[in-house]
């Protein structure tokens, strides 16, 4: 680094409640123009350094050390509320992540953009400051910009309302420019254009950038040196080809191993990082499996391999995956249609296509994978294929059971044998029943002791302690959450688990055993899986087969790493290359 | 954004017929015969009948129900069994009362409660938020004719400085007409006020947390700058809801107010016409007090669809 004056110099940094600390004396610094990236697991500390730079964090946390922004000749963490309001905004700007909820809902996005140029007086009167608004908009490349800046927050895309956050942050041209998460909420390929723009932006202006993620992929895209937070302190510093391919801390390499999906133990099994949970030992499998004995019963079939096809531009329908003899799931040319609300007073509510003439076959003891963006109709076809929406034409045959139109009576049997796990664990799960009653509730006409034994010896199949039987939800992390949502799914011994989403809420580590736990639990139980996602690799690790919907229609479809490496659907091949594989990125960031 | 407010309006036009059919259908399967209580109890049979006959008693019910409330429609409710005058007036003069007398105390009670309640918000960590919020709290317990009697004993009684009841009209002396409407005024929305704060407390501290104040907050506006710009008029949404819902409890508040000062409004005239079992009036005033509280929310609705942008269209 050069000897001119950093943008931002933060030194010891410290950050706490009376009880305890959550930021042990961190320092970097970052020069002028210079993309920095931070990452870390959800409560590194990551959020916190950003709140302390900018002078936000809540009242009851206190920060000690010293934080400098060059040209300002206070220590940001001492200086007046006054001062901090003329930098906030100015000199410094940050984009968070949430776009559904940073924007003002009651605001049109215009006079958002507008007001910051107001408030620092950049621009002179609101007419020449809603003027530059439209330009802003034009330049973080919204369509129509001018129409965009008349409307409201809810009349725009996720993507374009962090690009709306983007403008705002860029207006009077600061020299640091904080993103927390700025792409997290973004569907794959929005995130990588508006991870574009944000690199471009900063590089035209010179603007010093530090950008706060938890996936390293987002980093290795814009940045040049990233640090690695752990629990409240900076493990490791370098530039983000080094970092990535000869990871020097401990923390870091076991980071960047749980991140790569694509690498495997010789077990098969992803690698995880020694985490705290309750119970990191897995009980053998000597739990009972009455599934067992039925699978060794039923006939052996041919091993079904998928065929790879894709849907032509205006071409027949097709039957993707078309299973020879019993698939355990068949759905053909199924449709949904909802009509939206509201319209005008008498003209008929629009209609909107959720899903086309979707037809496809999941073979037994399958891993099918679903992939596709906000949307394209995957929840859908999710809430159809376990019977909790109603298709509007076509059928769907789960284990050789109809569920189109079938009654709540008729699917008793069904909903024993088709379990789900949701994405989120926080909000899927009662807060105010003990994990034993969550777990213990689909089982029916069982006595209480041998419910009890049943959750019991299913929390052990997940990895948990007996006594965690009865703590409320609350009491857990995320990891620990999504393997009690996993319990209660397993406890009626289904034949078929629907996964929605089931580890996108998860830090990397964690999500790395979630899946690891999944892939055995499949084979332990001889499970039929169909796991939804919008992320490429974790579909990739862990399902056999992959279809890729767009549309409401599936337009590709075939196993799993021919559809990654020969994607034939135009969509398919954008999906796949918004997603880089860490090596990938290595290679890239390297060269 | 015209279809949202006529859809309103037609939602509106709705529940007004059905309240009037609820009403007529009340009031008619109550036990005791209009013709009768016109007469008296010494009246014979035959007088009862032929009275019933007069009156249009004898009629089937949908025929009464269409022939009420056509004229109502129209400004005439009937003449009344007791006084064998023309309900209409009486019920428009007493209206205009009320009138007064609820919006005086919703005003007075936002007046009181959007300043009370942003002020125990953001003070809440303060000692001063905690005991005013107290205050506040000890408020919402005091029922309204209590507050109205105690302002007399100290205002009217003690101090004399305000009159303790009765009524002048503006257009006679306005002087005075203020002089008549503050106590029952503050009486009536000092308790809606004391609830009403307690909404904007929790309403206000809700926006405080959200993220596009913390935005704000970043593009450099002051916190109280943030709150005033960004955080006032989302706040406004859920406490309108509950305006809405009080304003039902209001009007019930006003019928004992009104008697707690001898205020000849709508209350009061309910209450004597009940007395009297004059049903005619009873079953007009009882509409007219529905079709207020109605109109009152229907405005609410209104005010809802200008400040919330999201809900002027689903297109």
């Amino acid at each position: 680094m050069s000897e001119s004056t950093p943008t931002l110099s933060v030194k010891d940094l410290r950050v706490g409640s009376p009880f305890n600390d959550l930021l042990h004396g961190i320092s970097f610094d970052i020069a002028a123009g210079e993309r920095v990236g931070l990452i870390g697991e959800s409560g590194s500390g990551k959020s916190l350094t950003a709140t302390s730079v900018m002078g936000l964090l809540p009242e009851t946390l206190a920060a000690t050390g010293t934080i400098r922004l060059n040209g300002v000749d206070a220590d940001l963490l001492t200086a007046g509320e006054r001062r901090l309001n003329s930098l906030r905004g100015n000199a410094m700007a940050m984009v968070f992540q949430e776009p559904m909820t940073a924007l003002n809902p009651l605001m049109r996005v215009g006079a958002q953009v507008a007001e910051i140029m107001t408030v620092h007086r950049t621009e002179r009167g609101r007419r020449p400051a809603r003027e530059r608004a439209v330009e802003l908009l034009a330049q973080v490349k919204l369509p129509n910009p001018a129409e965009a800046a008349l409307a409201f927050p809810h009349q725009l895309s996720g993507g374009q309302r962090q690009r709306v956050m983007l403008a705002m942050a860029m207006a009077n041209d600061p020299q640091l420019l904080l993103c927390d998460e700025p792409t997290t909420a973004l569907d794959v390929t929005v995130q990588a254009e508006v991870l574009k723009l944000i690199g471009n932006l900063v590089t035209e202006r010179g603007t010093a950038l530090l950008l706060i993620t938890h996936d390293i992929a987002v980093v290795a895209e814009v940045c040049q040196r990233v640090l690695v937070m752990h629990q409240g302190n900076i493990v490791e510093d370098g530039p983000v080809g080094r970092v990535l391919t000869a990871p020097q801390h401990p923390y870091t390499q076991k980071l960047i191993a749980a991140s790569d999906l694509s690498s495997v133990d010789d077990r098969g099994r992803l690698h995880t990082m020694s985490m705290p949970v309750i119970s990191t030992q897995r009980v053998a499998p000597s739990s009972p499996r009455p599934l067992q004995a039925d699978a060794a019963a039923a006939p052996i079939l041919p091993p079904h391999r998928a065929a790879h096809q894709r849907l032509e531009q205006g071409g027949p329908p097709v039957i993707f995956n078309e299973v020879a003899g019993k698939p355990a799931i068949s759905v053909r040319s199924l449709s949904r249609q909802y009509r939206r609300r509201g319209g005008g007073l008498f003209a008929p509510a629009p209609i909107v296509h959720g899903l086309r003439e979707v037809s496809f076959d999941v073979a037994e003891g399958e891993r099918f994978g679903i992939v596709g963006e906000s949307g394209s109709g995957k929840s859908t076809l999710m809430r159809i294929l376990c019977a909790l929406d109603q298709p509007s034409g076509g059928t769907v045959d789960v284990l050789g059971q109809s569920i189109g139109g079938a009654s709540e009576r008729q699917l008793r049997d069904f909903r024993s044998q088709v379990q789900i796990v949701f994405q989120d664990p926080m909000g899927s799960l009662d807060p105010r029943m003990r994990v034993r009653d969550i777990v213990a509730e689909p089982l029916r006409h069982i006595g209480r002791a041998e419910a009890l034994a049943r959750v019991e010896a299913q929390l052990a199949a997940v990895g948990l302690d007996a006594d965690v039987m009865h703590r409320h939800p609350h009491q857990f992390s995320g990891g620990q959450r999504q393997r009690i949502s996993i319990a209660r799914a397993l406890i009626t011994r289904p034949r078929v688990l629907v996964a929605d989403e089931a580890v996108s809420a998860l830090d990397v580590s964690v999500r790395a055993q979630v899946l690891n736990l999944l892939a055995d639990l499949v084979d332990e139980y001889q499970l039929t899986l169909v796991f939804v996602s919008h992320d490429l690799g974790v579909i990739r690790h862990l399902c056999d087969t992959v279809a890729v919907i767009s549309d409401g229609r599936i337009v590709e479809c075939g196993p799993t790493a021919s559809v990654y490496d020969r994607p034939l659907h135009p969509y398919t091949r954008q999906l796949v290359s918004a997603t880089p594989s860490l090596d990938e990125l290595a290679r890239r960031v390297v060269n | 954004m015209v279809f949202v407010v006529l859809r309103r309006l037609g939602v509106f036009a709705t529940t007004v017929v059905v309240a009037s059919v609820v009403t007529f259908l009340m009031l008619s399967i109550l036990p005791g015969n209009a013709a009768r209580i016109a007469l008296g109890v010494q009246a014979t049979e035959a007088d009862v009948a032929a009275q019933a006959t007069a009156m249009g008693l004898d009629r089937p019910a949908i025929v009464r129900y269409l022939d009420w409330f056509g004229h109502v429609l129209i400004g005439d409710f009937g003449t009344s069994t007791v006084s064998r005058q023309p309900i209409g007036p009486e019920i428009t003069d007493a209206l205009g009362i009320t009138v007064i007398l609820v919006l005086t105390s919703v005003v007075l009670a936002l007046l009181f409660a959007i300043p009370f309640g942003i002020l125990t918000a953001v003070r809440q960590r303060k000692p001063d938020g905690v005991i005013l919020s107290g205050i506040s709290q000890i408020g919402v317990a005091v029922p309204g004719f209590l507050a109205g009697m105690l302002l007399v004993t100290v205002f009217a009684v003690t101090l004399r400085w305000l009159p303790a009841g009765g009524w002048i009209d503006p257009a006679e002396d306005f002087t005075g007409f203020l002089e008549h409407l503050i106590l029952p005024a503050i009486a009536l929305g000092s308790v809606q006020g004391a609830v009403l704060s307690r909404y904007v407390r929790s309403s206000v501290l809700e926006v405080m947390r959200e993220d596009f104040i913390r935005t704000a907050r970043a593009k450099g506006l002051g916190a109280g700058r943030a709150l005033f710009w960004h955080g006032l008029r989302n706040a406004a949404v859920p406490v309108m809801t509950v305006l809405g819902l009080q304003i039902a409890t209001l009007l019930v508040g006003a019928v004992v107010i009104e008697r707690v000062f001898s205020i000849p409004g709508l209350g009061s005239l309910l209450l004597d016409k009940v007395a009297l079992r004059d049903l005619p009036a009873v079953q007009g005033i009882v509409l007219v007090l529905v079709v207020f509280v109605l109109l009152l929310n229907f405005l609410v609705d209104l005010a809802f669809t200008l400040i919330d942008p999201r809900l002027r269209s689903a297109a």
